[in-house]
């Protein structure tokens, strides 16, 4: 082998200009996208929220992408937000709500998917296909739907259904437990077609195998689905469960489109809190600082999901 | 294969299974019944098999009542209230069109078109006659709603955000999948992440984004808005698509290049076809992020803009909704939806199973 050829060869193997590395020019175009449009407003809310940013004065003068004549004011968003009692119940309701929608989306899926799974039901894909239906409607007809179903009317669907059942009228979303009762109901029905196709497709996983051992073994109904069929679905719906929580924790259109998140701010869930704070009474500082605590909440939720679970899983097949 | 995935070709393979049931249904039937018959099934087990697909039934229609109902109000006649005063009726007294009337409006193609020649002083005229397809004054429906202008803003939104999405969306897919470069990993990994955190993130900036959008003067810009969603869909759709060419066998670009294929050559002829699958999957989902959003849309377009849903919303009055015009102009703005799916299915179903083998 010639000395030039062998020279030739270390040069091919320095890694120092790595030619694939211009394929990073292909990615560049999407990436940059995303960072306008997510990314940097991101960081000009962190700069809003340390402002007493108004309308008036935030877009005063022409200016773009400064601070027009709000004028910077520390840490006092964040010190009246973290002493306002409002907060504080938004913040509690919130979480007693994706703990309470959890729980029932759930408890709902599981029930579905375990019945339209059952061996002995006919047209079973047929009406799973059914079942997933309300996935392809737009959530805002959806939810405005729903807010009629709760209607304080006499003949609101609801009510017809309490009346029915023998028991008075509720005036839904002008009571505060009936209003979270009501945004739960609707939360559980948008997320059930989500929750039974991973669950559908978690059972079907299930080998019939252990069924049949533990029917040998004459397990019942019952233990045969808490010994067999929940530790196989375990995981599968755990990480359905992480995101669809995710989701509820920032669920904004079912509170706006029901009564804003009334009666009297108390039922506004954080996101709501932060939107009402900044669009309708024109806090942008104070608004910002809400949603910028409601992300950090959310993140470190995700962080310890993504410690916890492994939720970014499909990046370890690529 | 990811959550994402797999929701999309249940859907896909729903739809398939919602058309072709009645005739499964039909011969298992006969099947069960001539089995009966022969004494191959006992009386029992038919019983506990009718119990059980009743529940089953009885699930799924309880489930989708809300739908039932809001479909049955857009055809009844009683108009402006879902509330009957003699209570719930699982069929209305009196059916009606005029809901759906109402939402198309005049569907006409005036007299004699004029088409303009361009750069010059010239235009063709069509000499015909006025070309009446639906007269809303002929159901009696006088003002007909803005639908198809709200149609035409979101057609322009979504076009714009799937042309935007695709061209950033396609070659960065490509690279990452074929290619190894510093950050790869890193950017797959931010993607994935955004994808699963969701894009609440999204209202949560809504106020910077609203702040910025008007001090560069682009508030009620329907391009602008679209170049949004098309930042909003680049994470999800850009990972989709690079899973779905990571099924392609490398060797078919290796034979394309031993034939002595420049690399561009190689791309758009033997990845790209190969990847129409995929490509069609990605399209739709952009599509449908321009198609369905609301609340950014509510809050930076103004009346004459509107897209479809937020059109939709501003049926809403604060104390009564007209439910048979509400519930009518939804499911006439969900029909495309349906139709792209029933159209597309044969690709997402391919594009989803992640093969690439039979091309």
């Amino acid at each position: 082998m010639s000395t030039a050829s062998r020279i030739a060869d270390r040069a091919a193997e320095i890694p120092a200009v790595e030619r694939e590395d211009v394929s990073l020019l292909l990615v560049l175009p999407g990436l940059f996208l995303f960072a306008a449009f997510m990314f940097f407003p991101m960081l000009y809310l962190i700069g809003i929220s340390f402002t007493n940013a108004r309308p008036a004065n935030l877009f005063g003068g022409g200016s773009f992408l400064t601070f027009g004549e709000a004028t910077f004011v520390g840490l006092r968003n964040y010190v009246a937000v973290l002493t306002d009692a409002t907060f504080w119940n938004s913040v509690g309701v919130t979480w007693l709500f994706v703990a309470t929608s959890l729980v029932g989306k759930v408890v709902l899926g599981l029930s579905i998917a375990l019945v339209v799974t059952n061996d002995r039901v006919r047209g079973a894909r047929f009406l799973r296909s059914l079942l997933i239906v309300p996935m392809g409607l737009p959530a805002i007809f959806t939810i405005t739907v729903w807010r009629g179903i709760f209607s304080s009317a006499r003949f609101g669907l609801a009510n017809q259904l309490l009346a029915w059942l023998g028991v008075g009228t509720v005036a839904w979303l002008n009571e505060r437990w009936a209003a979270f009762f009501a945004y739960n109901v609707t939360e559980m029905w948008l997320a059930y077609p989500f929750m039974v196709i991973i669950t559908v497709s978690a059972l079907q996983d299930v080998p019939d195998e252990l069924h049949e051992a533990a029917m040998v073994d004459g397990a019942s109904y019952l233990s045969r689905f808490f010994h067999v069929t929940l530790p196989s679905v375990k995981r599968p719906v755990l990480f359905a469960s992480i995101l669809t929580a995710a989701a509820s924790f920032q669920q904004f259109l079912i509170p706006y489109v029901f009564n804003e998140g009334g009666p009297a701010r108390l039922n506004e869930l954080i996101i709501v809190y932060g939107y009402r704070e900044a669009f309708q009474f024109s806090q942008y500082g104070q608004g910002a600082a809400i949603m910028l605590i409601a992300i950090a909440f959310i993140g470190a939720f995700m962080w310890l999901n993504v410690k916890k679970g492994k939720l970014a899983d499909g990046v370890d097949e690529a | 294969m990811s959550v994402f995935a797999r929701i999309a070709s249940k859907l896909a393979e729903d739809a398939w299974t919602l058309a072709t049931t009645p005739v499964e249904a039909a011969r298992e039937a006969r099947y069960t019944v001539a089995a009966y018959r022969r004494g191959d099934i006992s009386a029992t087990q038919l019983l506990r098999t009718a119990v059980a697909t009743t529940f089953a039934v009885l699930v799924v229609a309880v489930m989708l009542f809300p739908i039932y109902w809001i479909a049955m109000s857009a055809i009844s006649a009683s108009g402006g209230s879902i509330y009957a005063a003699d209570g719930f009726r699982f069929v209305p007294k009196r059916t009606s069109i005029k809901p759906f009337v109402w939402v198309l409006g005049d569907l006409m193609i005036q007299p004699d078109t004029t088409i303009a020649v361009p750069f010059t002083d010239l235009s063709v005229v069509f000499d015909h006659p006025r070309i009446v397809f639906l007269d809303a004054s002929d159901y009696g429906v006088e003002s007909p709603s803005e639908f198809k202008r709200y149609f035409v803003n979101s057609v322009v939104v979504a076009t714009v955000t799937v042309a935007l999405g695709l061209s950033v969306i396609v070659p960065a897919a490509y690279a990452l999948s074929r290619r190894e470069f510093i950050m790869r990993r890193k950017i797959l990994f931010g993607y994935v992440l955004f994808t699963q955190v969701g894009g609440g993130l999204g209202i949560a900036a809504l106020i910077a984004l609203y702040a910025i959008f008007v001090q560069a003067g682009l508030l009620n810009n329907k391009i602008a808005l679209a170049a949004y969603y098309a930042a909003t869909a680049v994470p999800f759709n850009t990972w989709l698509l690079k899973t779905y060419m990571d099924g392609i066998p490398v060797s078919y670009e290796e034979a394309a290049l031993v034939d002595g294929a420049p690399p561009w050559r190689v791309v758009v002829e033997v990845i790209l076809p190969l990847s129409a699958a995929g490509l069609a999957t990605v399209t739709i989902f952009t599509f449908l992020a321009g198609w369905m959003e609301f609340v950014v849309a509510q809050l930076l377009l103004s009346s004459g803009n509107y897209t479809l849903p937020v059109g939709l919303f501003s049926l809403v009055e604060e104390y009564s909704i007209p439910w048979a015009r509400f519930s009518a102009f939804a499911l006439t703005f969900a029909s495309p939806v349906m139709l792209v799916y029933l159209f597309a299915q044969r690709y997402i179903e391919g594009g989803l199973s992640f093969s690439g083998m039979e091309g």
